[in-house]
């Protein structure tokens, strides 16, 4: 039984369509990511996830319920921007947010408690928002859409404003409630995240899915076309006429073979003018397929 | 209710302990006495104690006028009699104003067909005080005159001129009529609708203030996603409507404890003896309610549709107006308290939660009335929240640019 399912939903805002006939579902254990440009209909959709708007057209499904105010206790929300009180202290505000979604105050101030252990800002609790850093903001928030331990969890840019060490610490986290079951979201914008952490995804333009699916399979579609090399030595096998487009990071070198290029011949010219660390063969990666899919329909 | 209760919990003990709340409880009442202290000591010290020169060509009218200013023991004037006085006399007199050694000259000059040419001469262009007392005077001098000229003698011209003394008698419902209170039903009425209307302003616009923080925040895109946005708006309502009666509760016992004390007994004694009866006891948190849930719902709305501190500035004289309306309704209730423009203000909804309960100093109102005016502001409260938790709903989360009018009537038509 999916935790959230989208079913042909439509919303505008006057004349402009913000998602149209979009349909999707998430499955518990799942990460899913929703992808596309700015503006193309992801916030639109997550607020009718939860509630916040409803669909002029479609279902929204949560729980395998249409949409309800008690379903929302076991979902887990982090906005793209912060949305904290500034002046209040940071337990002060977890609590809040704890008791919000049906929690006690004591069994809140617990969980907080552990919670900010587990992320490391013991420290912070006793002070104020405002006298926190962005990056300490984004731990206080991602703990406040996570205490009442939701079903479903949907992170907007969950990695904004941490630094690699605290990118790390959430996406291990994030990977631990995947591993209990837990469907998460993401709408983002690093394909990379995505590529290292998500199931399956989906790709919307305009408010129309481009590309949905599992991201292996997705992946598979695309012709393994790409060649990472690096080397040490002449750079004059990336002129080949196998090439089609060719960015060299000095040793480190990333290729589009041509539609009928011949790998095994391009390594054969590489080695003759330099030493052969890595050649490999690889399918596009998620973000050449996303500005390929976006960029190719923005054309049309 | 569980989420209404801890948003309003949030807010309350969020505003009580602010550095706003403490500065405003003290301050506001200090306002207040400074303000009508000030206003008492203009109006009794106003004009009085002045030297003034009646420059006239009748010494026996100078004579007269003088006396009759003199009579006026709340002017203490010093009168000086110039008879007659010639051009030069005259020109030196105003030199006198230049060089300060008067404050005014009146020159009374011959009568002619009866009324003789009156000007007085005095630096300030508005000396509307001296102006009056003086008239008064010179009509009473010329009276006792003719009074004189007709056969009088002193003693029935003062008796026939002796200033006419009313006693104000209050009419009761009950028809049976009670020595008037005086000033005091005045004073009471405008600190009661000062101690309504500030905290009623001062809360809302930070309500409206706080939504447009919280809406560039972020906060509320969190909130509603726990929260409907009519429990929001009804928590953040209560919790700053509890904030709002706590101050105004505070105000009430500290007013309680200055009047039981010597000093009061000292102070508030003519005009300020202050009579306050159970029903506006019971009726001023009542009212105050109202109106202020009434005004901070339309003050909600109004900060939904704001993008900006600036904005908002801009669109708040929409609702301080009919506000502050509510001190001219206030005075036409002064005059006639049962007059039916006193009606319809203590019943139109914007202006019932500022006019009733001071107009209950002045007389007693009709039981339906009350009841009346306490339904009209209900309905009205629910209309606006409906209409306001709409904006905000649509408003905070439509972000990057100002609402114009046509936009904020789809807003309300949008899901």
């Amino acid at each position: 039984m999916p935790v959230v399912s989208l079913e042909g939903i439509t919303k505008a805002y006057e004349d402009k369509v913000a998602v149209n006939n979009l349909s999707f579902s998430i499955e518990p254990g799942q990460m899913f990511g929703l992808l596309g440009p700015n503006g193309s209909g992801k916030t639109s959709s997550i607020r009718m996830m939860i509630g916040m708007t409803y669909p002029d057209a479609g279902t929204v499904r949560l729980f395998d319920r249409p949409v309800a105010r008690e379903s929302l206790n076991h979902v887990g929300y982090l906005p793209e921007e912060r949305g904290l009180y500034k002046k209040m202290k940071v337990l002060d505000q977890l609590v809040f947010m704890g008791c919000l979604h049906g929690l006690a105050t004591a069994e809140s101030e617990k969980r907080a408690v552990a919670w900010a252990k587990r992320m490391e800002i013991s420290a912070a609790l006793d002070k104020k928002t405002q006298e926190l850093s962005k990056g300490m903001q984004q731990k206080i928030q991602f703990i406040a859409a996570l205490m009442h331990d939701p079903e479903l969890i949907i992170m907007d840019e969950p990695f904004s404003g941490l630094d690699p060490v605290n990118a790390t610490l959430l996406q291990d986290t994030l990977l631990e409630l995947k591993a209990q079951g837990k469907a998460i979201l993401f709408s983002t914008h690093r394909m990379d995240q995505v590529e290292k952490l998500c199931d399956s995804i989906c790709l919307i333009n305009r408010g129309q899915a481009l590309l949905k699916g599992n991201l292996r399979e997705i992946k598979s579609r695309y012709e393994r076309n790409r060649v990472i090399v690096e080397f040490e030595g002449s750079a004059a096998f990336l002129e080949s006429a196998e090439v089609a487009e060719a960015k060299n990071y000095s040793g480190h070198a990333e290729i589009k073979l041509k539609p009928q290029g011949d790998a095994q011949k391009l390594l054969r010219e590489a080695a003759a003018g330099a030493k052969i660390y890595r050649f490999e063969l690889v399918e596009p990666s998620l973000e050449e397929i996303f500005i390929e899919t976006v960029g190719g329909r923005a054309d049309a | 209710m569980h989420n209404i209760f801890l948003i309003a919990k949030r807010e309350y003990f969020e505003q009580i302990r602010g550095r706003a709340f403490r500065i405003s409880t003290i301050l506001v009442p200090l306002l207040i006495a400074c303000l009508i202290g000030a206003n008492y000591f203009a109006a009794a010290r106003m004009g009085a104690g002045k030297h003034i020169a009646i420059a006239a060509a009748d010494a026996r009218l100078a004579e007269d006028v003088r006396q009759r200013l003199l009579d006026d023991k709340d002017a203490k004037l010093t009168v000086d009699v110039v008879t007659p006085a010639s051009e030069a006399d005259q020109a030196a007199l105003l030199g006198k104003i230049k060089a300060k050694e008067l404050d005014g000259v009146l020159t009374i000059g011959e009568a002619v067909d009866g009324a003789p040419a009156l000007t007085y001469a005095s630096e300030s262009s508005a000396d509307l005080v001296n102006t009056r007392w003086l008239k008064t005077a010179v009509k009473l001098g010329l009276a006792e005159g003719r009074l004189r000229a007709g056969g009088m003698s002193a003693d029935q011209v003062n008796g026939l001129l002796e200033n006419v003394k009313i006693e104000p008698l209050h009419l009761g419902k009950d028809g049976k009529t009670a020595k008037s209170e005086g000033m005091s039903p005045v004073y009471k009425a405008n600190v009661l609708l000062i101690l309504i209307i500030i905290p009623i302003t001062l809360y809302g616009m930070d309500m409206a203030r706080a939504i447009v923080e919280e809406k560039s925040s972020r906060i509320f895109e969190v909130m509603l996603s726990v929260a409907r946005p009519i429990d929001l708006l009804t928590g953040k309502l209560l919790g700053v409507g509890a904030v709002g009666l706590t101050q105004v509760a505070i105000w009430g016992l500290a007013m309680t404890i200055f009047l039981g004390s010597t000093l009061a007994a000292s102070v508030m004694t003519g005009d300020f003896a202050v009579h306050i009866s159970v029903a506006e006891v019971a009726l001023l948190p009542v009212y105050f309610l109202l109106a202020f849930f009434l005004y901070s719902a339309l003050f909600s709305g109004l900060g939904a549709t704001c993008e900006t501190a600036q904005d908002l500035q801009m669109y708040v004289p929409l609702i301080i107006v009919p506000m502050y309306l509510s001190m001219a309704a206030l005075a036409v209730c002064m005059n006639s308290p049962g007059s039916p423009w006193a009606i319809a203000a203590s019943l139109f909804p914007l202006t019932a939660g500022f006019v009733m309960v001071p107009r209950m100093g002045l007389e007693t109102v009709p039981l339906w009335q009350i009841a009346a005016s306490i339904a009209i502001m209900l309905l009205s409260i629910w209309g606006t929240m409906w209409f306001s938790s709409r904006l905000y709903r649509v408003g905070i989360l439509m972000y990057g640019k100002r609402a114009t009018l046509p936009e904020i009537w789809r807003w309300l038509r949008y899901s």
